[in-house]
């Protein structure tokens, strides 16, 4: 039985999160929607390499949810950000509602692996109907936050870490190391030079291999985390002049893993793209096993190396590859993959149709909720007062879906869309506030 | 067995003089080391049940006092954890001998981030004590496959709070407890606001004693106190109702055993109240947010929204904490001490 999926998602990771689950699109009978919820700063080549795979939409939330084509898949998969996907989950089922549509499974997963806030991530996800995990460690770790509360039951599937189709055996590779940036690991700037200074430093003693640093995103693109300082100013302003076996590339990262022998990261999930495409990863463990760095998650890899302890490249690159225990663990295993899904998704549709689970229990609360339309109203007036038009108008989009009816919201939505200054604040002046 | 517990935080002695008096009646021998300038501003604030010695935690790690003891407890700031091991090491290395056994644990039933966060510099000592199934389950994960993955451990309850029994004596007239914490919320403006939220519930219930309880060390001098204290809007308020009051820090463990019922965000407090049976109530207006010690409390089965608080005489009719979640934090552990005695005297050289 094929299934015709919609993923919708909106930066650039987790555009890369849904192109994981569509690489599938092939082997299965599964058809894949991606709908690239418009922003800006996301990479254009993100948006080919997805519409190589199936079609790409790229409609905001409020005219996804109006488009009557949203009814014609068998499920949704969200790739949002926290809050918008607890708004997603509870905007989707509120219209649908009011329209008097099919419900169809909702299912949500992460992008890569989780090093921070596990459980607050968990608590804007439950209600979904599905929840993707990587694997047993985030299972054991869901199962605990969940166990003795109401929420015990949520279902969740494990479709793992692998995320690249697998390297051609056999290819020749380049004495090239790519270090694969990440834009706020480590976040201080004299972390960020001192990094810089170790990798120039294992280079010069490394003239027969090719050190490559791989940027997170180009200077003019964004990700989630904002950022001041683009890492190819950090290399000018820490080493002025580059060793010339060292240098800056924004080829696409698969590309280099597909050609170089090694990739270096301190928590990057490029770790297991390396994995996939048979170049083996290094962690760098210079700034040690520390929360904020991501770095205690790799800790069991066995790949965690001292780079600037190194004599030199080759010495880092000799020794056994990733722990097999571990990788197993964290979810980089042929057992964990989006097949899991799409079994799990045939099974619901073999099923008759349920209610979405009932997420309001007294004592117990998960993010979100509770959104109502005029928590949302409120949220927009505060916008409203500290300038910030764009998040009022979004905030007055969601509230709108919720209850097309009422006038008042209409009217102050079209005033924060007020392109003019003046106009706006006019409109505004005129148009109904918000008073709860 | 005689035992060192040092300390170098206020937080962190006041767990010490807990556990100490816990170890003491299971028969050790205690004493408390602590930062000098703690030992004398704390000291003598309330009696301390073992001799205090007033010393550095690193002049500590390097003295003979360690060698005159069985095991040593070491609970100092997270950046002095593993330079106390560093010299503690040298020193046996220097003398030519092995010395006690060096013990750590986090005094707070912390989970998910903040516990891996503070156990990262505690790897590697001897014995790490945890406070309930959950922590020994997280660790478990931090450690698994790593060169850490035979760290010795041992549950031993709820130690750094107080939990003993204290019978139903509670205040003469209705009394609120709200548990104030330092950075929860952090910012001035969202301390400001949550000071008007609570002015207002004080106001609707004439009747009650609202009181906000710092579970922090605050200046008992209101001109140390800044924007980050509820204190400080308390001091600037012309108008506040006459039923919301401060409560002295040293005053903590009093006012909560007299509360009739407590409320807070995300206080490791609140667990004391709720093991006492105390009516709680656990604000859920934050929802669950890490930077809020949000998933601390999740399955507590108390949260509810600071405006449902009201009316307060509601509050003493809702539910116990769930038992399930409070056993997986410690609970039930009742012989802690005996645990932790019994496995140093396994670890003594």
């Amino acid at each position: 039985m094929s299934l015709s999926l919609l993923l919708v998602a909106d930066s650039d990771s987790q555009l890369l999160a849904c192109q994981a689950l569509a690489r599938f699109a092939d082997e299965q009978r599964l058809r894949v929607t991606v709908n690239a919820v418009p922003r800006d700063g996301t990479p254009a080549s993100v948006i080919e390499a997805l519409s190589r795979i199936g079609p790409v939409w790229q409609l905001s939330l409020r005219q996804l949810l109006a488009d009557p084509r949203l009814d014609g898949f068998d499920a949704i998969g969200v790739y949002l950000t926290g809050s918008k996907l607890a708004e997603f989950r509870s905007v989707y089922r509120d219209s649908r509602r009011q329209l008097d549509r099919p419900l169809r499974p909702l299912f949500c997963g992460f992008n890569g692996v989780v090093l921070e806030r596990f459980e607050e991530a968990i608590a804007w996800r439950l209600g979904y109907d599905l929840i993707c995990l990587n694997g047993p460690r985030d299972q054991a770790r869901l199962e605990l936050m969940l166990r003795h509360t109401p929420f015990a039951g949520q279902r969740c599937v494990l479709t793992g870490l692998g995320r690249q189709r697998a390297a051609e055996p056999g290819v020749e590779r380049a004495d090239q190391l790519v270090f694969a940036e990440q834009v706020v690991i480590p976040a201080a700037d004299h972390e960020r030079r001192r990094l810089v200074r170790i990798l120039a430093a294992l280079a010069r003693r490394s003239p027969d291999w090719e050190v490559l640093i791989r940027p997170r995103v180009a200077p003019h693109e964004r990700t989630f985390h904002a950022v001041t300082t683009h890492i190819t100013e950090t290399v000018e302003e820490t080493l002025g002049g580059l060793p010339p076996n060292l240098r800056i590339s924004d080829a696409p990262l698969a590309e280099l893993l597909q050609s170089g022998r090694l990739l270096a990261t301190v928590s990057s999930t490029a770790f297991f793209d390396a994995l996939d495409l048979g170049c083996k990863p290094l962690v760098m463990a210079d700034f040690g096993l520390r929360h904020d760095l991501g770095t205690p998650f790799f800790a069991g890899s066995g790949l965690l190396r001292h780079f600037a302890r190194a004599a030199d490249i080759d010495s880092l690159a000799a020794g056994p590859g990733a722990d097999p225990d571990w990788l197993h663990w964290v979810g980089y295993d042929p057992h964990f993959s989006p097949r899991n899904l799409l079994e799990a998704l045939q099974e619901l549709r073999a099923q008759p149709p349920r209610p979405p689970k009932d997420l309001i229990h007294p004592g117990y609360m998960v993010n979100a909720a509770d959104l109502s339309s005029n928590q949302l109203r409120r949220g927009a007036e505060a916008a409203i007062r500290r300038r910030d038009y764009d998040e009022a108008a979004r905030l007055l989009e969601i509230a709108q879906l919720q209850r097309p009816e009422n006038r008042n919201i209409g009217r102050r939505l079209a005033a924060v869309r007020i392109g003019n200054r003046v106009g706006r604040r006019l409109a505004l002046l005129v148009t109904p506030r918000f008073r709860p | 067995m005689r035992l060192a517990l040092i300390s170098d935080t206020p937080g962190a002695l006041e767990a010490c003089r807990l556990l100490g008096r816990q170890l003491q009646a299971a028969g050790a021998e205690v004493t408390l080391i602590a930062a000098p300038t703690l030992a004398h501003e704390h000291g003598a604030a309330s009696p301390p049940d073992a001799p205090t010695l007033a010393l550095e935690p690193l002049a500590a790690a390097a003295s003979e006092l360690l060698d005159h003891v069985d095991a040593a407890g070491v609970f100092v700031e997270p950046q002095t954890l593993q330079p106390f091991l560093e010299v503690r090491r040298q020193a046996e290395r220097l003398r030519g001998r092995p010395a006690c056994p060096l013990f750590t644990g986090p005094p707070l039933p912390l989970v998910g981030d903040a516990l891996s966060a503070d156990l990262l510099p505690r790897l590697g000592y001897d014995l790490i004590c945890l406070q309930g199934p959950v922590q020994v389950e997280e660790l478990g994960w931090l450690i698994r496959g790593t060169p850490h993955a035979a760290q010795a451990h041992e549950p031993i309850g709820l130690w750094g709070l107080p939990i003993e029994p204290i019978g139903t004596t509670v205040s003469r007239e209705p009394l609120l407890v709200v548990l104030e914490q330092e950075a929860v919320p952090a910012g001035a403006k969202d301390k400001a606001l949550l000071y008007r939220r609570l002015r207002s519930l004080a106001l609707a219930a004439p009747d009650w004693t609202v009181r906000l309880q710092p579970d922090y060390p605050l200046s008992a001098d209101p001109e140390e106190w800044d924007e980050t204290a509820l204190a400080w809007h308390h001091g600037l308020d012309t108008e506040r109702p006459a039923n919301l009051q401060i409560g002295r820090r040293d005053d903590l463990t009093l006012n909560l055993m007299l509360a009739w019922a407590c409320v807070g965000i995300s206080s490791p407090w609140l667990l004391s109240a709720m093991v006492w049976g105390k009516p709680a109530a656990v604000v859920a207006d934050y929802g669950i947010r890490t930077d809020f010690d949000g998933p601390l409390f999740f399955g507590c089965g108390l949260m509810r929204q600071l405006a449902d608080c009201l009316p307060l005489e509601e509050l003493l009719s809702s539910p116990r904490a769930n038992p399930g979640w409070l056993a997986g934090l410690g609970w039930t552990i009742a012989d802690g001490p005996q645990r932790l005695l019994r496995r140093l005297g396994g670890l003594r050289r």
